[in-house]
């Protein structure tokens, strides 16, 4: 998909975007070649997210959207160039960068499917090192802004693919992470799935998080974005 | 101390997920209970036809063999089972979960070692139960003490399941390499056989890892067999082989992580 063909993203939170805000996740010179005789997934590809912004990164399958996702997620570690949420790095201080993190991958893994939807929410909240205190309160308030309160008590395998895409949702939410990466997000879910989407994003940026989405197309997103790039060949490009 | 009660209640979280896994397969629960009765209903029929001048246990051979079916039983489920699971965590995507969160994916892994090693110890147990109350296998009066020696030595076994999901991590395939090991350890640790029916040149190999002072102690505590070298030198070297095998086994596992995560293996499958 060439930088044209996707929509010009506007300005949605201009009260909290300014060009001043915070610097909170800077990926610096990236570098990521899969095995084999491919070029690189990614080349030289920086980008700084800042407080209170959505960004989106579009482009074509395969253009390595998940790959600059994983990378920013610490999932991968960068072959060549810096990932860095201030002096915290995936790498170097893996649980601390860890905790600031809310990661959304693409499709409908990473739920345990014999665990109920409050046990699951609970598993996570332990695993994202969550105080005690404010455990049971997160979760509750995760099954209510997710519209999971009803299916609380269900068996995440006996739930529709929508209604999965939400609780992966609320695990990248829960811990209140500063940095929410979300690998097309907008997978199953219905009409009124993506207003709790939209307003969770609004929420988090609102409290001065700030988020990248990632999807192959520019229609995909439920809000507008601060900023947007296509990612091909490597290379990131600003869409104007 | 805060640090530490979120790391403990991430690994009782892992811990309690596996369990609410393993119940909710409720075949697993009934196979748990009639496979060791199988085994030791075999061995127990085989041991009325052996009856070997180098096994010098109390209860014969059946005496000498429980132990080891225990030991084997343990190495099986542990061994045997963690690869398979970190293999299905790969699989699943819900490795995912450990490698984007605080806790991380080495203490991931670690929590994920506990429940097999908890089903594991209670196998055994329930092996050794079984041929005491069904078979009449005479315990000795030093039983319980057993039980932190059989502790110590699921933690001496546990650098060798680190190997097998370093693996796993690094090359996504350990499934040979686990019946392997199970089956050589089985050979050089002693746990069928006493190691003096073993030739002279491969005997050198039991002592140089921490499955036949496992086994010899276990043997003595539980049933009274003679032991080969004193007590506290059979311990020590169990405790010596736990103290340079584990951090070595951790540090691996680490390495195979971070093998994977630069080159992208550890997001395939």
């Amino acid at each position: 998909m060439s930088p044209t063909s996707v929509s010009a993203p506007v300005p949605s939170h201009p009260q909290t975007a300014a060009p001043t805000a915070a610097r909170l996740l800077e990926l610096e010179g990236l570098y990521h070649r899969w095995k084999g005789p491919k070029p690189p997934v990614l080349d030289d590809v920086s980008l700084t997210l800042r407080a209170g912004e959505v960004t989106w990164v579009g482009g074509r399958n395969g253009a390595g959207k998940t790959t600059l996702l994983r990378l920013a997620a610490g999932i991968l570690l960068p072959q060549r160039g810096t990932v860095r949420i201030g002096e915290l790095t995936p790498a170097t201080k893996g649980g601390r960068y860890r905790r600031q993190i809310g990661f959304l991958s693409a499709g409908d893994r990473s739920l345990q499917a014999r665990m109920r939807v409050r046990q699951q929410l609970d598993y996570w909240a332990r695993l994202a090192y969550v105080p005690r205190e404010r455990r049971a309160e997160l979760v509750e308030v995760s099954l209510r802004r997710f519209g999971l309160e009803e299916f609380a008590q269900r068996r995440v395998d006996r739930m529709s693919m929508g209604q999965r895409q939400r609780i992966r949702l609320a695990m990248a939410f829960l811990h209140e992470p500063i940095v929410i990466l979300l690998d097309e997000p907008r997978n199953s879910l219905d009409d009124d799935g993506y207003e709790v989407l939209a307003e969770q994003i609004e929420r988090a940026v609102a409290a001065g998080a700030t988020v990248l989405w990632c999807s192959p197309r520019g229609e995909d997103r439920v809000l507008t974005s601060d900023t947007g790039y296509t990612l091909e060949n490597g290379h990131l490009e600003r869409v104007e | 101390m805060t640090q530490m009660r979120l790391w403990g209640d991430a690994m009782w979280a892992i811990v309690r997920r596996d369990a609410i896994l393993f119940v909710s397969y409720r075949s697993q629960l009934v196979a748990q209970f009639l496979g060791p009765l199988f085994t030791i209903t075999l061995f127990y029929y085989i041991s009325h036809i052996l009856t070997d001048k180098t096994i010098r246990s109390p209860g014969g051979y059946f005496g000498f063999v429980v132990i080891g079916l225990v030991i084997v039983q343990i190495l099986t489920v542990s061994l045997g089972v963690m690869p398979v699971t970190v293999r299905q965590e790969l699989v699943s995507g819900t490795i995912e979960r450990f490698l984007v969160s605080a806790h991380g994916p080495v203490n991931g892994i670690l929590g994920t070692m506990l429940f097999p090693l908890i089903n594991a110890v209670f196998s055994g147990v329930l092996m050794l139960v079984l041929a005491a109350l069904v078979f009449g296998l005479p315990l000795a009066t030093t039983a319980l003490l057993a039980i932190p020696v059989s502790l110590l030595g699921v933690i001496a076994f546990m650098p060798f399941a680190f190997f097998l999901v370093s693996l796993v991590m690094a090359f996504k395939q350990a499934a040979s390499a686990t019946q392997f090991i199970v089956a050589g350890i089985a050979i050089i640790g002693g746990l069928y056989f006493p190691i003096a029916v073993l030739p002279g040149w491969i005997r050198w190999t039991s002592e140089v890892q921490p499955f036949t002072p496992a086994a010899d102690l276990l043997r003595h505590l539980l049933v009274g067999a003679p032991l080969a070298h004193p007590a506290l030198e059979e311990l020590i070297k169990l405790v010596g082989f736990t103290l340079v095998l584990l951090p070595a086994g951790v540090l691996l596992l680490r390495a195979a992580i971070r093998y994977g995560q630069r080159t992208g293996t550890v997001a395939e499958y």
